[in-house]
């Protein structure tokens, strides 16, 4: 099996060549941890490493998230274990998801002892649902982004982008059969559409 | 069942990690009865104190486990407790990455990304769109997201901190206006 490091150079669409390090991966890693307020890390770590930084393909980095949403635990961590093993091996792993738990674990402590009292004032209620506001426009940002280039791949993208949004979000069915039922689908249309190309 | 509080964390917390289908969320309902109902390590209102925190803080929602666990034993039992929640999912995680980086050359992988993409962005959508609608029924966080929306389109490397900080300036100023 080929080391995981080199892969780093032939993402396409002309990726930074250089090697990455398990010290930008902890870092990286860190800052989403401690500064992705409002939730949906997903879309906060697409941003970094694939808009930002371009050390995943969009494809890729799609593929390995529809994983990571079937298998059990947090999607994110599971996404980061990818992520740090694509770059840097098993230290890349371990590296990705310490630094998205652990300052986020310190800083949670740290705010419980004084928050709990804080949310209680009016201003800083607000001001934590206007972060959560934006930060909902950022996500849904990354997903019209990601959603477009699906569609000019395959147009029944659309179709199958729509069931999901409709299943998960507004009829509020549980997320796992429905990732399976629609996964399926999508692997069996891209495969369909693959021989008939 | 022991007495010792770190093993009874990890006696309720590993089983959870393999069982919190779809994210954290999942398991919420779950890790309120055992804390609360269960085991004492919390009050009802403390629980909904630190969902609360778990919420508005950075980091994956699933830090709840962590607070509980401080809350129950310390910070040693709050990394017990994070650790049983988060080795066990993250093991069969990093086989099933494993697996998948293995077979790059495969001819199925292309067509099973292409394939799983729609799935994964309509679940993002969904998720923004889930906390939006349990976000507030107030106008004004419609507005932020729709305006968001708009910047992070047009202007996609742009610092989220920025935006997001200035939004919940706007939102402070937004209530006490009116």
């Amino acid at each position: 099996m080929s080391t995981p490091r080199e892969f780093a150079n032939t993402t396409p669409e002309g990726r930074p060549a250089g090697v990455v390090s398990c010290g930008q991966i902890a870092l990286l890693f860190a800052r989403v941890g401690l500064t992705s307020f409002g939730g949906g890390l997903s879309a906060w770590i697409y941003r970094e490493v694939v808009t930002d930084r371009g050390w995943l393909s969009e494809e890729e980095f799609l593929g390995a998230l529809a994983l990571c949403q079937i298998l059990p635990g947090p999607n994110v961590i599971n996404l980061s274990i990818y992520i740090g093993h694509r770059l840097r091996g098993a230290r890349g792993s371990v590296t990705a998801a310490g630094a998205l738990l652990v300052p986020p674990m310190i800083l949670i402590v740290t705010l419980a002892t004084v928050l709990h009292r804080a949310t209680e004032l009016v201003w800083v209620h607000h001001f934590l649902e206007g972060l959560a506001a934006a930060a909902i426009g950022m996500t849904m940002s990354v997903g019209i982004r990601t959603a477009r280039a699906s569609i000019s791949v395959h147009r029944w993208s659309l179709l199958l982008i729509a069931a999901v949004f409709l299943a998960v979000g507004v009829l509020r069915w549980p997320l796992v059969p429905v990732t399976l039922v629609t996964g399926a689908a999508g692997l069996w249309m891209a495969w369909r559409g693959r021989r008939e190309r | 069942m022991s007495d010792n509080v770190y093993l009874r964390l990890i006696a309720v917390f590993a089983p959870l990690s393999l069982l919190s289908l779809g994210g954290g969320q999942s398991i919420v309902a779950d890790i309120h009865l055992q804390a609360v109902d269960v085991h004492h390590w919390v009050t009802q209102a403390e629980f909904v104190d630190l969902f609360a925190v778990s919420r508005a803080a950075p980091g994956p929602g699933a830090l709840l486990t962590t607070l509980v666990g401080w809350k129950a034993a310390g910070f040693l039992g709050a990394t017990i407790a994070s650790l049983a929640l988060f080795i066990p999912s993250s093991l069969l995680a990093y086989a099933v990455a494993l697996l998948w980086m293995r077979h790059r050359e495969h001819p199925w992988r292309q067509p099973a990304e292409h394939g799983l993409a729609p799935v994964a962005t309509g679940l993002i959508l969904a998720g923004a769109f889930a906390i939006l609608r349990a976000a507030s029924a107030s106008w004004s966080i419609w507005i932020i997201a729709a305006a968001a929306l708009f910047i992070f389109m047009k202007r996609p490397k742009l610092n989220p901190l920025l935006v997001l900080f200035a939004a919940g300036l706007l939102n402070v100023l937004f209530h006490f206006s009116s």
